[in-house]
Protein backbone atom coordinates (compact mmCIF):
# COMPACT_ATOMS: atom_id res chain seq x y z
CA UNK A 1 0.00 0.00 0.00
CA UNK A 2 2.39 2.11 0.72
CA UNK A 3 4.67 1.39 -2.27
CA UNK A 4 1.24 2.28 -4.32
CA UNK A 5 1.11 5.63 -2.57
CA UNK A 6 4.99 6.46 -3.36
CA UNK A 7 4.56 5.38 -6.94
CA UNK A 8 1.33 7.46 -7.03
CA UNK A 9 3.11 10.94 -6.16
CA UNK A 10 5.85 10.44 -7.73
CA UNK A 11 4.63 9.53 -10.78
CA UNK A 12 3.41 13.41 -12.02
CA UNK A 13 6.74 14.62 -11.43
CA UNK A 14 8.88 11.83 -13.45
CA UNK A 15 6.39 13.59 -16.38
CA UNK A 16 7.29 16.78 -15.85
CA UNK A 17 10.68 15.86 -16.00
CA UNK A 18 10.19 14.00 -19.14
CA UNK A 19 8.32 16.90 -20.77
CA UNK A 20 10.36 19.49 -19.47
CA UNK A 21 13.20 16.99 -21.57
CA UNK A 22 11.37 16.65 -24.29
CA UNK A 23 10.29 19.95 -24.45
CA UNK A 24 14.34 21.13 -24.42
CA UNK A 25 15.02 23.45 -27.55
CA UNK A 26 17.32 22.15 -30.33
CA UNK A 27 20.08 25.09 -30.66
CA UNK A 28 19.12 26.96 -33.63
CA UNK A 29 21.38 25.91 -37.02
CA UNK A 30 22.62 29.69 -37.24
CA UNK A 31 23.04 32.15 -34.39
CA UNK A 32 24.11 35.37 -35.83
CA UNK A 33 24.42 36.87 -31.83
CA UNK A 34 26.49 35.09 -30.72
CA UNK A 35 29.37 37.62 -32.40
CA UNK A 36 30.79 38.96 -35.63
CA UNK A 37 30.95 36.62 -38.71
CA UNK A 38 31.62 36.38 -41.76
CA UNK A 39 30.13 35.43 -45.20
CA UNK A 40 30.69 34.98 -49.04
CA UNK A 41 28.42 34.47 -51.10
CA UNK A 42 28.50 33.85 -55.00
CA UNK A 43 25.64 33.79 -56.75
CA UNK A 44 24.29 34.38 -60.27
CA UNK A 45 21.11 35.75 -61.56
CA UNK A 46 19.45 37.76 -64.24
CA UNK A 47 19.41 41.63 -64.74
CA UNK A 48 17.44 43.30 -67.49
CA UNK A 49 17.54 40.21 -69.95
CA UNK A 50 21.09 39.67 -68.92
CA UNK A 51 22.99 37.00 -67.37
CA UNK A 52 24.79 37.61 -64.36
CA UNK A 53 27.69 36.72 -62.32
CA UNK A 54 29.29 38.09 -58.45
CA UNK A 55 30.52 37.62 -55.21
CA UNK A 56 29.58 39.13 -52.06
CA UNK A 57 31.67 39.63 -48.73
CA UNK A 58 30.19 40.24 -45.44
CA UNK A 59 30.87 40.96 -42.12
CA UNK A 60 27.77 39.93 -39.41
CA UNK A 61 27.25 41.91 -36.57
CA UNK A 62 24.17 40.60 -35.12
CA UNK A 63 21.07 42.53 -37.15
CA UNK A 64 23.17 44.12 -39.30
CA UNK A 65 25.55 43.02 -41.74
CA UNK A 66 28.03 44.97 -43.77
CA UNK A 67 29.04 44.00 -47.22
CA UNK A 68 30.74 43.92 -50.29
CA UNK A 69 29.58 43.00 -53.70
CA UNK A 70 30.93 42.90 -56.99
CA UNK A 71 29.14 41.62 -60.01
CA UNK A 72 29.73 40.81 -63.93
CA UNK A 73 26.20 41.80 -65.73
CA UNK A 74 27.25 39.88 -69.49
CA UNK A 75 25.43 41.83 -72.15
CA UNK A 76 24.97 41.35 -75.73
CA UNK A 77 26.68 44.65 -76.66
CA UNK A 78 28.71 45.67 -73.00
CA UNK A 79 29.30 44.38 -69.67
CA UNK A 80 28.53 46.27 -66.56
CA UNK A 81 29.84 46.00 -63.15
CA UNK A 82 28.13 47.10 -60.56
CA UNK A 83 30.57 47.66 -57.23
CA UNK A 84 28.28 48.46 -54.33
CA UNK A 85 28.75 48.81 -50.52
CA UNK A 86 25.76 47.35 -48.90
CA UNK A 87 23.94 47.43 -45.83
CA UNK A 88 21.74 44.65 -44.81
CA UNK A 89 19.09 44.64 -42.35
CA UNK A 90 18.31 40.80 -40.75
CA UNK A 91 14.65 40.37 -39.90
CA UNK A 92 15.66 37.39 -37.89
CA UNK A 93 19.22 36.64 -36.47
CA UNK A 94 18.47 32.88 -35.56
CA UNK A 95 17.38 29.57 -37.27
CA UNK A 96 17.39 28.29 -40.77
CA UNK A 97 15.88 31.47 -41.98
CA UNK A 98 17.01 34.87 -41.89
CA UNK A 99 15.19 37.36 -44.37
CA UNK A 100 16.76 40.70 -44.71
CA UNK A 101 16.02 44.26 -46.40
CA UNK A 102 19.28 45.95 -48.33
CA UNK A 103 20.64 49.03 -49.34
CA UNK A 104 23.61 50.20 -50.95
CA UNK A 105 25.26 52.53 -53.50
CA UNK A 106 28.38 52.71 -55.50
CA UNK A 107 29.94 52.33 -59.09
CA UNK A 108 28.30 50.63 -61.98
CA UNK A 109 31.37 50.23 -64.57
CA UNK A 110 30.16 49.84 -68.41
CA UNK A 111 32.65 48.31 -70.41
CA UNK A 112 32.03 47.39 -74.07
CA UNK A 113 33.08 44.18 -75.77
CA UNK A 114 32.43 44.04 -79.10
CA UNK A 115 33.69 48.28 -80.69
CA UNK A 116 36.57 48.84 -80.96
CA UNK A 117 37.95 52.32 -79.23
CA UNK A 118 34.99 52.81 -76.73
CA UNK A 119 36.36 53.47 -72.58
CA UNK A 120 34.46 52.36 -69.87
CA UNK A 121 31.61 54.22 -68.26
CA UNK A 122 31.49 54.46 -64.72
CA UNK A 123 28.67 56.12 -63.31
CA UNK A 124 27.37 56.54 -59.57
CA UNK A 125 24.06 53.80 -58.66
CA UNK A 126 22.04 53.08 -55.46
CA UNK A 127 20.04 50.01 -54.89
CA UNK A 128 17.32 48.70 -52.51
CA UNK A 129 15.52 45.50 -52.17
CA UNK A 130 15.52 42.03 -50.04
CA UNK A 131 16.19 38.52 -49.63
CA UNK A 132 16.14 35.55 -47.53
CA UNK A 133 19.45 32.96 -46.67
CA UNK A 134 18.77 29.67 -45.84
CA UNK A 135 21.20 27.28 -43.71
CA UNK A 136 21.18 24.13 -44.29
CA UNK A 137 23.96 23.54 -42.34
CA UNK A 138 25.85 25.66 -39.81
CA UNK A 139 28.37 26.85 -42.31
CA UNK A 140 26.38 26.45 -45.72
CA UNK A 141 23.27 28.03 -47.18
CA UNK A 142 21.27 29.02 -49.65
CA UNK A 143 20.81 32.65 -50.66
CA UNK A 144 17.66 34.62 -52.68
CA UNK A 145 17.99 38.41 -53.42
CA UNK A 146 15.45 40.55 -55.40
CA UNK A 147 17.24 44.12 -55.77
CA UNK A 148 16.23 47.60 -57.59
CA UNK A 149 19.10 49.87 -59.28
CA UNK A 150 19.60 53.23 -60.11
CA UNK A 151 21.98 54.90 -61.93
CA UNK A 152 22.14 58.43 -63.91
CA UNK A 153 23.42 58.80 -66.95
CA UNK A 154 23.88 61.51 -69.44
CA UNK A 155 22.07 61.38 -72.67
CA UNK A 156 24.43 62.09 -75.95
CA UNK A 157 21.93 63.79 -77.62
CA UNK A 158 20.46 66.36 -75.11
CA UNK A 159 23.15 65.85 -72.64
CA UNK A 160 20.21 65.81 -69.71
CA UNK A 161 21.04 63.00 -67.19
CA UNK A 162 18.51 60.26 -67.77
CA UNK A 163 17.06 58.03 -64.79
CA UNK A 164 18.08 54.47 -65.45
CA UNK A 165 16.43 51.28 -63.66
CA UNK A 166 17.46 47.89 -63.48
CA UNK A 167 15.78 44.83 -61.24
CA UNK A 168 18.06 42.25 -60.68
CA UNK A 169 17.05 39.02 -59.05
CA UNK A 170 19.80 36.46 -57.83
CA UNK A 171 20.01 33.40 -56.60
CA UNK A 172 23.60 31.92 -55.75
CA UNK A 173 25.18 30.07 -51.88
CA UNK A 174 26.64 31.44 -48.74
CA UNK A 175 29.86 29.93 -46.66
CA UNK A 176 29.48 31.58 -42.88
CA UNK A 177 32.47 31.69 -40.64
CA UNK A 178 32.65 32.77 -37.18
CA UNK B 1 37.49 5.90 -87.38
CA UNK B 2 39.11 8.49 -84.88
CA UNK B 3 35.71 8.76 -83.89
CA UNK B 4 35.42 5.28 -82.77
CA UNK B 5 38.44 5.26 -80.96
CA UNK B 6 37.70 8.17 -78.98
CA UNK B 7 33.96 6.56 -78.51
CA UNK B 8 35.59 3.29 -77.20
CA UNK B 9 38.49 5.50 -75.34
CA UNK B 10 35.59 7.36 -73.14
CA UNK B 11 33.73 4.23 -72.74
CA UNK B 12 36.81 2.64 -71.12
CA UNK B 13 38.26 5.08 -68.97
CA UNK B 14 34.01 5.53 -67.65
CA UNK B 15 33.80 1.70 -67.11
CA UNK B 16 37.63 1.72 -65.36
CA UNK B 17 36.61 4.39 -63.25
CA UNK B 18 33.10 3.33 -62.39
CA UNK B 19 34.74 -0.13 -61.14
CA UNK B 20 37.37 2.13 -59.14
CA UNK B 21 34.68 3.97 -57.50
CA UNK B 22 32.62 0.68 -56.62
CA UNK B 23 35.64 -1.56 -55.00
CA UNK B 24 37.18 1.89 -53.37
CA UNK B 25 36.06 1.56 -49.19
CA UNK B 26 34.18 4.48 -47.95
CA UNK B 27 36.10 7.59 -47.05
CA UNK B 28 35.59 9.83 -43.96
CA UNK B 29 33.54 12.51 -44.70
CA UNK B 30 35.02 15.30 -45.93
CA UNK B 31 32.87 18.84 -46.82
CA UNK B 32 35.51 20.10 -49.46
CA UNK B 33 37.75 19.34 -52.44
CA UNK B 34 39.78 20.86 -55.04
CA UNK B 35 40.08 19.71 -58.40
CA UNK B 36 42.95 20.16 -60.38
CA UNK B 37 41.59 18.62 -64.59
CA UNK B 38 42.88 18.42 -67.50
CA UNK B 39 40.81 17.86 -71.09
CA UNK B 40 39.49 18.58 -74.11
CA UNK B 41 37.16 21.85 -74.84
CA UNK B 42 35.73 21.88 -78.18
CA UNK B 43 34.39 25.22 -79.15
CA UNK B 44 31.39 25.00 -80.97
CA UNK B 45 32.49 25.85 -85.02
CA UNK B 46 36.13 26.62 -83.52
CA UNK B 47 37.53 22.25 -82.88
CA UNK B 48 38.72 20.79 -79.88
CA UNK B 49 41.74 22.32 -78.05
CA UNK B 50 43.27 21.26 -74.53
CA UNK B 51 41.68 22.48 -71.86
CA UNK B 52 42.75 22.95 -67.89
CA UNK B 53 40.76 23.93 -64.61
CA UNK B 54 40.49 23.62 -61.00
CA UNK B 55 37.38 22.94 -59.43
CA UNK B 56 36.00 23.85 -55.84
CA UNK B 57 33.10 21.60 -54.59
CA UNK B 58 31.20 21.94 -51.20
CA UNK B 59 29.75 18.49 -50.68
CA UNK B 60 26.50 18.58 -48.33
CA UNK B 61 26.39 16.50 -45.42
CA UNK B 62 24.48 13.54 -46.68
CA UNK B 63 27.56 13.48 -50.05
CA UNK B 64 25.00 13.38 -52.71
CA UNK B 65 24.65 17.00 -53.34
CA UNK B 66 27.54 19.00 -54.18
CA UNK B 67 27.74 22.79 -55.50
CA UNK B 68 30.96 23.92 -57.68
CA UNK B 69 32.75 27.04 -58.67
CA UNK B 70 35.39 26.46 -61.67
CA UNK B 71 37.39 27.94 -63.84
CA UNK B 72 39.46 26.68 -66.50
CA UNK B 73 41.29 27.91 -69.84
CA UNK B 74 41.32 26.47 -73.50
CA UNK B 75 41.72 28.16 -76.83
CA UNK B 76 39.67 29.00 -79.60
CA UNK B 77 42.99 27.95 -82.25
CA UNK B 78 41.71 26.13 -85.15
CA UNK B 79 43.63 24.67 -88.24
CA UNK B 80 41.37 25.70 -90.64
CA UNK B 81 40.52 28.85 -89.99
CA UNK B 82 44.02 29.52 -89.52
CA UNK B 83 45.25 27.58 -92.74
CA UNK B 84 42.31 27.80 -95.45
CA UNK B 85 39.86 30.65 -94.25
CA UNK B 86 42.62 32.15 -93.08
CA UNK B 87 40.80 34.06 -90.59
CA UNK B 88 40.22 35.40 -86.96
CA UNK B 89 36.82 35.47 -85.77
CA UNK B 90 37.66 37.22 -82.65
CA UNK B 91 40.25 39.49 -81.43
CA UNK B 92 42.63 36.48 -79.50
CA UNK B 93 42.52 32.79 -79.27
CA UNK B 94 42.18 33.05 -75.33
CA UNK B 95 39.28 31.35 -74.06
CA UNK B 96 38.55 30.66 -70.28
CA UNK B 97 35.19 29.91 -68.43
CA UNK B 98 33.90 30.39 -65.24
CA UNK B 99 30.84 27.79 -63.82
CA UNK B 100 28.72 27.22 -60.84
CA UNK B 101 26.70 24.14 -61.04
CA UNK B 102 24.84 22.10 -58.35
CA UNK B 103 25.24 18.13 -58.82
CA UNK B 104 23.51 15.49 -57.93
CA UNK B 105 25.27 11.98 -56.83
CA UNK B 106 22.40 9.69 -56.33
CA UNK B 107 24.84 6.75 -56.16
CA UNK B 108 28.38 8.16 -54.73
CA UNK B 109 30.05 4.79 -54.46
CA UNK B 110 28.54 2.78 -57.16
CA UNK B 111 28.41 2.99 -60.79
CA UNK B 112 26.11 5.97 -61.71
CA UNK B 113 27.19 8.81 -62.66
CA UNK B 114 26.15 12.10 -60.92
CA UNK B 115 24.13 14.73 -62.97
CA UNK B 116 24.56 18.59 -62.79
CA UNK B 117 23.40 21.99 -63.75
CA UNK B 118 24.23 25.04 -63.52
CA UNK B 119 25.65 28.35 -65.42
CA UNK B 120 28.52 29.71 -66.87
CA UNK B 121 30.46 32.40 -68.29
CA UNK B 122 32.42 31.63 -71.62
CA UNK B 123 35.33 34.54 -72.67
CA UNK B 124 36.31 34.22 -76.37
CA UNK B 125 38.79 36.32 -77.28
CA UNK B 126 37.66 39.10 -74.93
CA UNK B 127 33.80 39.01 -75.54
CA UNK B 128 31.81 37.15 -72.66
CA UNK B 129 28.88 34.58 -73.34
CA UNK B 130 26.11 33.60 -70.20
CA UNK B 131 25.83 30.01 -70.67
CA UNK B 132 24.00 27.08 -68.92
CA UNK B 133 25.84 24.05 -67.85
CA UNK B 134 24.02 20.46 -68.08
CA UNK B 135 26.60 17.48 -67.42
CA UNK B 136 27.82 14.28 -65.95
CA UNK B 137 30.54 12.42 -63.97
CA UNK B 138 31.64 10.66 -61.09
CA UNK B 139 34.00 10.80 -58.30
CA UNK B 140 36.07 7.92 -57.70
CA UNK B 141 37.55 7.94 -54.24
CA UNK B 142 40.79 6.53 -53.88
CA UNK B 143 40.95 4.93 -50.30
CA UNK B 144 44.47 4.95 -48.87
CA UNK B 145 46.40 5.55 -51.74
CA UNK B 146 49.68 6.73 -50.86
CA UNK B 147 48.86 6.30 -47.45
CA UNK B 148 45.77 8.95 -47.82
CA UNK B 149 42.00 8.79 -47.60
CA UNK B 150 41.88 12.36 -49.57
CA UNK B 151 42.57 11.52 -52.75
CA UNK B 152 40.44 10.76 -55.55
CA UNK B 153 40.02 10.41 -59.41
CA UNK B 154 36.82 11.86 -61.39
CA UNK B 155 36.14 12.68 -65.03
CA UNK B 156 33.49 15.43 -66.16
CA UNK B 157 31.43 15.92 -69.33
CA UNK B 158 30.13 18.97 -69.63
CA UNK B 159 27.67 20.94 -72.09
CA UNK B 160 28.17 24.49 -71.76
CA UNK B 161 24.69 25.88 -74.24
CA UNK B 162 24.60 29.36 -75.16
CA UNK B 163 23.95 31.81 -78.28
CA UNK B 164 26.80 32.96 -80.46
CA UNK B 165 26.62 35.81 -82.32
CA UNK B 166 29.46 36.14 -85.07
CA UNK B 167 30.46 39.35 -87.44
CA UNK B 168 26.81 40.49 -86.68
CA UNK B 169 25.07 37.48 -88.68
CA UNK B 170 21.73 35.62 -86.81
CA UNK B 171 22.69 34.45 -83.68
CA UNK B 172 22.78 30.53 -83.42
CA UNK B 173 22.69 27.79 -80.17
CA UNK B 174 26.18 27.21 -79.65
CA UNK B 175 27.30 23.75 -77.94
CA UNK B 176 31.07 23.81 -75.93
CA UNK B 177 31.61 20.73 -75.01
CA UNK B 178 34.52 19.59 -72.52
CA UNK B 179 36.12 16.29 -71.19
CA UNK B 180 37.80 16.10 -68.15
CA UNK B 181 39.95 14.33 -66.13
CA UNK B 182 40.72 15.38 -62.76
CA UNK B 183 42.80 14.53 -59.50
CA UNK B 184 41.22 15.31 -56.33
CA UNK B 185 41.94 16.57 -53.18
CA UNK B 186 39.21 16.23 -50.15
CA UNK B 187 39.74 18.70 -47.13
Amino acid sequence: MAALLVLCTNTPSMHAQQTEKAEAPAPPVVDLTRGVSFEVSPHTGYMGGSGTFGLRFSMNYGAFNFEIAGEQVIGQTANLYPIFVNAVLNLSTKGNLIPYGTVGGGLMLTTPTNTIGDETVSTLGVSFGGGARYYLTEIFGLRLEGKQYITSVQSERDQNDELLFFQEISLGVTFLFN
Amino acid sequence: MFERVSIRLVLSIMMAAAMISVSANAQGYHQNSLTLSVGAYAASGFGTNPYAGVRYNYILPDDRFFVEGSIGFSSLKSDVLETISRSQVFPSNDLYTYEFVLAYDAHPTGYVPYILAGVAGINQGGQTSFAGVLGLGKRMPLANFLGSDQLGLRYDIRDQVFSQQINNADPFLAHNITFTLGLQFYF
